[in-house]
Order: C-alpha cells, then structure tokens, then sequence
C-alpha cells in the first residue's frame, strides 16, 4: 500500500493536489469541511426548514399551478381540541416522571458497578447489564406482553401462589407503560453515571469516612455533586427519549393515555392533507422538549459552578 | 453494617433479574404447544422454531433489515469519519456549533426526526422504501459515529502524524498508514454498533418504509394483530443473534484497540 502511495508521487497532479492540500490552508478547509456541510444540509437543515415551511401551509403537497397559502391554523388546532393539549401534557408528566423513576433506579446500580464491586469484576458485570439493550424496543415491548398479560407469567405465578382475584388487570396502563419504558431508558442513565461514578477518586471518600462522615452525608457531600454531570447527561438524555416514543405506548399502554408522539404520528399515518398539521406539532414538541432539558441543564450546571 | 453490604449486590442482582427475566420467559414461550400465548406451559414443542423459518414474510423482513443495516452502516461511517476529521480540525466557536448540528438527529425526538424526512425526501425526489430506510437510519447512526471517531482521536496524539511527515510522508500516506489504523477499533466498533442500530430501529423504518416491512415493523404489525408463540419463538432467535453480535462485537473491539497500539510500534519496525 505504502509503496503504491509513493509511487503515486510520480505523477505530478496528484503531488500538486498534496502539496496544495499541505500548503494552503484554505484548501484544506475547503476539503475537510465539505462532508460535514452537505451532510447538516441534506439532514438536518433542510428537512428541519422544510418541516417548519409545511406547518405553516394551509395544505401539502401544494397543487399544481397554485402558489401555498399560509396560515396559522395549524398551530392554532393545537390549542382548539383538548385532546391534543392533553395528550402533550400527559407526555412532559409522563417523561418527567420516568426519567426521575430511571434515575432512581440506576443510581444504586451504576454506582454499585463503578465503585461497590470488584475492580476486576467490572467490566464483566457492565456488560451483564448493557447485553439486553442490544434487542430491539418491539421485542421487549413483547417480552413483556408475555409477562403482564391476563393469563402471562405474573399473573399465572401469582395464581399458582394462591393470590385470590387473579388476573390482575396489569397491562396496558401507565404502570405496565412505565415499567417496560424505564426498561428501555436505563443504559441511557446506566452509561453516564457510570462514566461519572468512576472518576471519583476513591481516597476522597475514605479521607470522609476516616473523619466521621456518614454514609449518607458522603453520599450528599461528595458522590452526588461529583456525579452531577452524569445525572444531568442522563436525565437528559432519558427525557429526550421518552418524549419521542412512538411504539411502546401503542403497546404497552391504555388506549386512553395517547401521548403526545403517538399523535403526531397518528396524524402522519393519515392521508398526506394532514401533514401540515403534523408539522405544526412536531416542532411545539421539539421545541418545548429542547427548551425544557436546556432549562434544566442550565440549572443544574449554573447551580454547580456557584458552589465550587 | 452486614446489611447494607447486602444491599448494593443485592438491588444490583435484581435489577439483572429485570433485565433479564422478561426475555428468559418470552424465550420459553416459543416452546408452547399451543396457539395461544398463555401460562402455564403443559406441553412443549419445537414446531413454532420450525414454522417460522418457513415463514416467507419473516425471512423476507429479516432480509430487508439486513440489506439496510449494511447500506446505512456504510453511509454512516463513510460520512461520520471525515466529518469527524473536520470537527477536530475546528476549534472554538465553530466547533460548538458543528457539534451542536451534528449531534441534533441524536436529541430530536425520533418521531420527529423521521417524519422531517419523510416529508424532505418527496421534495428530493426519492421514493419511500429501502433506500428512504437506509437513509434515515443513516441520518440516526452518524451523531454515534463522529463521537466514537473523535473519542479515538483526541486520544491519539499528533507524535506519529509528525514524524511521519518529518520522514517525508504526504498528507494521504499520513492518513492511510497513520491515522486509519489507529482508529480501526473505533471504526470497527462504530461499524459493529450501527448495524446493531439500524437493524433495531422501528420509527424511522415505519415511517420512511414503503410496502416492505423491516423486520421490526413487522413484528409491531403482527402484534397489533394478536399473538401466537411463533412469534416469541422468532422473536427469541433475533434476539440471541443480536445479542450475540453485540457481545462478541464489544469484546472484539476492546481486543483489537488493545492489540493495534502494541501493533502499531511494532508494525513500524517491520515496515
């Protein structure tokens, strides 16, 4: 290969093209900045410009011959039916409280990998736990349909048991919702705040412990704040995640608590006159989404620096 | 104090519990020998296994999710690795905000994501279906690419890259027998995790799909439907697969980094 490359220096155009690439650096960022642009362009700015075009269209795709109409009233149908306000509401609860409930219970989990277990051992126990994230969101929707279902496995388990009023109705409600979605989030919470956990020098916890300090005041003074960057990365992310689900509430959850994403793409799945308004309330969602986890990450980061 | 010893190790093997009970139970589900999806288990049989490999629809999702899987993962690294080269030639302000748009399919909700394509691609003139798919799994998988590349580069260092130029190496030399074996275990590792992504993926499949289904579009239809434990059955053999994969790919690759830092000495030597 090397020997082809050098051989290649026999030809004066590609030693120009070298040259110039090393020499100039104009060129060079022309060269280097290419990709990335066109790559930003074609799949992010463009269809973002378009989506926000299309939701203020009276109607899409615009006839032939006609010039669009605008209008407002697709932003304006957001706020008409109470079902579409509902449901965006019932998504930021819904998110706020999964991510708060994954947070909960990857905590003692990450910190337990990163800090509690065998240094040797580590590694083998992450992947433990990272391993049933390599299966596809439908299929652990479906893993646990076969769980919670009337005659599923809880449900013959608890009868076995001699549980009087079996079935419990456990599927298709917000709990059976929550425990497969937080089933979903927690590699999302688990990698951050491990990444955190484990740069924590173990010696600053020993010095506290040597001084007296508690377990639980070691844990408010020293591991929460220093993981504080994990939580927000995680919390974060989590958040992010849920409000975009689309399959696992159509699922998991009751037909009467549609969250806001499955909306949208309810709309979507109709004919094309709709999308218009899908387009409106795609970006009210991003928008608001974006905005409420940047307001939380500049809380959490601004709080941070006033103390240090 | 014995108790809170327990505590940690014990949530922990719980938590393992969680993860890994749904799975087992589904797994065992696809031995029942009957057509409804129920406990307890009386009988068994391995005909579910059986039919669902003669299943055409099945096959056929699972061929198409493949198919794109390697389409989209070849987008992505040829696209993630120079766009990675470029952010760590940028500094300050500019790199900020090239991140920040790189990086913004990854935190769009994906709902929203797919859909913005799917209203961009009829502007474009491309047609919903296999090559819509490949694209927006694409459009998904390059944020994990860039990170992976650029995690890889930043540890690096420039040493190599200027001793090779001292020795009169050129830019393209520099790259193909510096900088690509360097980052062959991130390449590697992006390579394995984008296939894993895409063939996972259902929304942007649902979505920019045409009449044929991924294989997760079409096990969300048929659920729809009802079940039977063929579909656990099938759904039990992708997952051992992947999971498999993604093991093997995780070792693989945390093998191969240790292995190309001591190579690449040494390598040098023989050259």
């Amino acid at each position: 290969m090397t020997s082809l490359l050098i051989h290649l220096r026999r030809f004066s155009v590609y030693r120009g093209l070298t040259d110039l690439y090393a020499r100039s650096p104009l060129a060079r960022l022309l060269i280097v900045s290419v990709v990335p642009l066109l790559w930003i362009l074609g799949t992010t700015a463009a269809p973002l410009a378009q989506m926000v075009l299309v939701s203020f269209y009276e109607s899409f795709p615009v006839a032939e011959g006609e010039t669009a109409r605008w209008t407002l009233a697709n932003y304006a149908s957001f706020f008409e039916r109470p079902l579409y306000l509902t449901a965006f509401l019932r998504s930021f609860v819904f998110a706020t409280i999964v991510t708060f409930l994954t947070l909960l219970v990857v905590f003692p989990i990450a910190y337990y990998i990163a800090k509690v277990a065998p240094r040797g051992r580590r590694t083998r126990l992450l992947l433990l736990v990272i391993a049933p994230f390599w299966v596809s969101e439908i299929i652990r929707s479906f893993a646990w349909i076969v769980m919670l279902a009337n005659r599923g496995a809880v449900n013959s388990f608890l009868s076995l048991i001699g549980i009087p009023g079996t079935p419990v109705e456990l599927l298709y409600n917000n709990i059976s919702l929550t425990i497969g979605v937080i089933y979903l989030t927690s590699l999302y919470m688990l990698l951050p705040l491990y990444a955190a956990l484990e740069k924590i020098d173990d010696n600053v916890l020993e010095a506290a412990a040597n001084l007296g300090a508690p377990a639980w005041r070691r844990f408010l003074r020293i591991v929460l704040p220093l993981s504080r960057d994990g939580v927000v990365a995680g919390c974060s992310l989590v958040f992010l995640l849920v409000i975009g689900l689309y399959a696992m509430p159509q699922l998991l959850g009751g037909p009467g608590n549609t969250l806001f994403a499955t909306t949208i793409g309810q709309i979507f799945a109709k004919a094309g006159a709709s999308w218009p308004q899908g387009s409106a309330f795609s970006i009210i969602l991003t928008g608001t989404a974006l905005a409420y986890v940047g307001l939380f990450v500049a809380i959490f980061q601004r709080r941070g620096r006033g103390r240090t | 104090m014995r108790l809170r010893n327990l505590a940690l190790p014990g949530l922990f093997w719980l938590f393992v519990a969680y993860l890994f009970l749904p799975l087992l139970v589904m797994a065992a589900m696809g031995f029942r020998d009957s057509n409804f999806v129920a406990f307890p288990i009386h009988s068994w049989t391995t005909k579910w296994y059986g039919e669902v490999l003669l299943d055409r629809d099945v096959m056929e999702a699972l061929w198409l999710s493949a198919k794109v899987a390697v389409a989209s993962t070849v987008i992505s690294v040829a696209v993630g690795l120079p766009v990675a080269f470029a952010v760590a030639r940028t500094s300050g302000i500019a790199r900020g905000l090239l991140i920040a748009l790189i990086l913004l399919p990854a935190f769009l909700p994906v709902v929203v994501s797919a859909i913005s394509l799917r209203i961009f691609i009829g502007r474009i003139g491309l047609e919903t279906g296999t090559a819509a798919i490949a694209f927006g799994h694409a459009v998904g998988s390059v944020p994990f690419v860039v990170i992976m590349v650029l995690t890889r580069l930043n540890t690096m260092g420039r040493n190599m890259a200027d001793a090779a130029r001292n020795l009169g190496a050129d830019d393209v030399i520099i790259l193909v027998r510096i900088v690509l074996p360097c980052l062959s275990p991130a390449l590697l590792g992006a390579f394995m995790f984008c296939l894993l992504l895409s063939f996972e993926d259902f929304v942007r499949s649902f979505f920019l799909g045409g009449f044929e289904q991924t294989f997760p579009v079409l096990l969300f239809a048929r659920l729809r439907f009802g079940f039977d434990p063929g579909l656990a059955a099938i759904s039990t053999i992708v997952l051992i697969a992947t999971t498999g994969f993604g093991l093997y790919a995780e070792r693989f690759v945390r093998k191969r980094s240790l292995r190309s830092e001591t190579s690449l000495t040494s390598g040098a030597k023989n050259d």
